[in-house]
């Protein structure tokens, strides 16, 4: 096998340029989870959001043409959902696992629903793609130009946000805010910061964040919508935000590192000659969740602390002490 | 405490059931209460229910659903419909079981679903039931998938096509199905054209189409300008990258022309009215048991290469168009036989 086909400068330019973009949806559900789980809020319930995005997007811009409207449809109906979550989950207190398994389980059944409905039985419906834009100046950048800088819009869009993020969460009082109503909501609510609004809106923030990541997965690189085309997307970045410490960057880090060996091992497989290499299939399968893991577990025990918000998972109630 | 505790039950309660609600939506019966009509020929329909794991808009459902409306439509059958089954074994037991417990006397199970398929079998032993099994039972056929034949000749056009004479196929995973499906592909690409180099990709998901994409993709930038797709998720992925990518491509199992109007040279078709039509009559005249193979290949209309007529990436040489269809009448005509190989 010729490593260079993989390794090699224009191959590797061209390998990283798709495994960024593929891992985008990932990446962006993933961040918008950081921002929950750091607000204290476990929702399992990203796997929904995604899919709800990816329809409704996908709806939008099959309807009105409209890749743009499309765009924003997806980012609003997260927010929706996470609004139905805060409810459930800050307002009225109930067990997160279970609303959050109960948000997949709806919008899984809701979308086919609808989508079975609008489309069954007929010729699968496709929308128009997006054109790649290469970034004036940034794209001649030799390496990095050429695997960032020659996207599409949304793709750049999505880079900023997931970026945005990571400076909100790490940056301005919202995010110290988050941190600490995270960690110890009794003290926050004590410095007149409102455990309840600021879990609304981290809420809110992840919903929207990963119906951004439906968007981007159907209208950005599919062109068609399909049952459970999330693929299982929102629990791997569930575990992202746990392997990444809470930390956004860390996080985006993995999910990109996730994207890279998945990209990775299709590539090997396709240059080692795949039923006629000697390595089995499912060896090239399990790499990147054996890279994943044994790179953030390093990053662990490198860190050496515990980096899990106090207050995870826990409902809070003023005035009762946990 | 006391209010949390209320308030938490309520909520799991409505919480659990808008999702039973929502899976429950996904179920679509289809049945007209068997009206008691009589059939064309005065003989009386056969109770006939198909249970199919995803969407009529997926390829793989379309096509089951499709050939069993047509014999509904003939007025062969009574048909009642389950589209989005369950995947797991327990979960399409219980909806095979209710289908049987109502008196169906023929189960379609549109999956690999041969589990479940004894278990009502066993337990209801006057239904009979046709799947996707790998072994038989008295009252269990098996519906086979000879759609190598198809991809044979799908083959010897992306031979002619191929220009960088690198062709490839991507596939959810190494099953016979889709191995034969790629080695014959790869073996009619070469008996046009011997320097064909074939790269197969096992994507590992049957149903992620983003990475069924990115594999072919990736063949795409290994050289190959003519591909194949085995799995209703790599064949989406497939229609895609090839559209963006400018080569050629070869549906899989329904007409999937509509997707990449002008990439797909053709789609390799899984025609199941013949197979319905042969277990209908077998029911109605008690030849069911002991139950056998379903097998029509492309002689008998089981199978077959469609050509889709918006192509426009290449000119197919016209000699190589001569000679595909000449080994298809030969196949039909039994003069040929299309090796098989399902791998190990």
């Amino acid at each position: 096998m010729d490593w260079s086909e993989i390794f090699g400068p224009d191959a590797l330019v061209v390998l990283l340029s798709s495994s960024v973009a593929f891992a985008m949806p990932t990446a962006l559900a993933a961040v918008g989870e950081t921002v929950a789980e750091r607000a204290g809020v476990l929702n399992l319930g990203l796997e929904g959001m995604l899919l709800a995005g990816a329809l409704v997007s996908f709806l939008v811009a099959y309807y009105l043409g409209s890749v743009a409207l499309g765009t924003l449809a997806g980012v609003a109906i997260g927010v929706i959902v996470g609004a139905l979550m805060a409810f459930l989950s800050v307002t009225l207190r109930t067990e997160q696992i279970i609303n959050g398994i109960a948000i997949v389980l709806v919008a899984q059944g809701i979308t086919l629903f609808t989508f079975e409905k609008l489309f069954g039985g007929e010729e699968q419906p496709t929308v128009a793609g997006i054109p790649d834009v290469e970034v004036p100046l940034l794209h001649s950048i030799p390496g990095v130009g050429p695997v960032l800088f020659e996207q599409n819009v949304l793709f750049y869009v999505s880079l900023a946000l997931a970026l945005a993020v990571c400076v909100l969460l790490a940056r301005t009082r919202f995010g110290l805010s988050v941190s600490a109503v995270g960690e110890s909501p009794a003290a926050a609510e004590a410095m007149a910061v409102s455990v309840a609004r600021i879990r609304w809106l981290a809420l809110l923030v992840c919903g929207g964040m990963a119906g951004l990541g439906g968007a981007v997965l159907v209208l950005g690189q599919l062109n068609v919508f399909e049952e459970d085309v999330s693929g299982g997307r929102g629990w791997i970045a569930i575990a992202l935000v746990i392997f990444g410490r809470w930390k956004p960057l860390l996080v985006l880090g993995g999910a990109f590192l996730f994207g890279f060996t998945d990209a990775l091992q299709i590539r090997v497989q396709a240059v080692s000659g795949g039923i006629a290499s000697t390595v089995p299939t499912e060896i090239f399968g399990a790499l990147p969740y054996v890279v994943t893991l044994v790179v953030m577990v390093a990053a662990t025990v490198l860190a050496g602390r515990d980096a899990q918000p106090s207050a995870l998972g826990t409902p809070f109630r003023k005035g009762v002490s946990a | 405490m006391r209010s949390t505790s209320w308030r938490a039950v309520l909520v799991c309660l409505a919480t659990a059931v808008l999702a039973i609600g929502a899976a429950a939506c996904g179920d679509d019966d289809n049945g007209d209460g068997g009206g008691g009509e009589q059939a064309g020929g005065g003989q009386d329909k056969v109770k006939t229910a198909i249970v199919l794991p995803c969407a009529t808009s997926d390829p793989w459902c379309k096509q089951g659903f499709d050939a069993a409306k047509a014999l509904e439509s003939r007025g062969d059958i009574d048909l009642e419909v389950t589209t989005n089954a369950p995947q797991d074994t327990a979960g399409v037991t219980r909806v095979l079981a209710q289908y049987a417990q109502a008196g169906t006397q023929l189960l379609l199970a549109h999956s690999t679903w041969q589990d479940a398929a004894f278990d009502v079998a066993q337990q209801f032993p006057d239904v009979n039931i046709a799947s996707y099994a790998f072994e038989l039972r008295d009252n269990v056929a098996i519906l086979e998938e000879p759609i190598y034949q198809s991809a044979y000749l799908a083959g010897m056009l992306a031979g002619g096509l191929t220009e960088s004479n690198t062709i490839g196929g991507s596939a959810g995973q190494d099953v016979p199905l889709c191995h034969a499906e790629l080695e014959a592909f790869e073996a009619g690409a070469k008996r046009i054209n011997k320097q064909v180099r074939m790269i197969d990709t096992y994507i590992g998901d049957w149903n992620d189409s983003a990475k069924g994409k990115q594999a072919t993709q990736a063949q795409i930038d290994q050289g190959a300008d003519v591909v194949i797709a085995c799995g209703g998720g790599p064949a989406t992925g497939m229609a895609q990258a090839i559209k963006e990518a400018g080569i050629s491509g070869f549906g899989y199992v329904g007409d999937m022309s509509s997707q990449a109007p002008e990439n797909l040279v053709g789609s390799v078709m899984y025609n199941l009215e013949p197979y319905f039509e042969a277990a209908v009559k077998d029911v109605r005249n008690d030849t069911f048991r002991p139950a056998k193979r379903y097998e029509f290949g492309l002689a008998d209309g089981g199978t077959d290469l469609r050509l889709n007529d918006r192509y426009s990436v290449k000119e197919i040489p016209a000699d190589v168009m001569r000679e595909m269809e000449r080994v298809r009448d030969q196949i039909k005509s039994g003069d040929f036989e299309v090796p098989y190989e399902a791998g190990t």
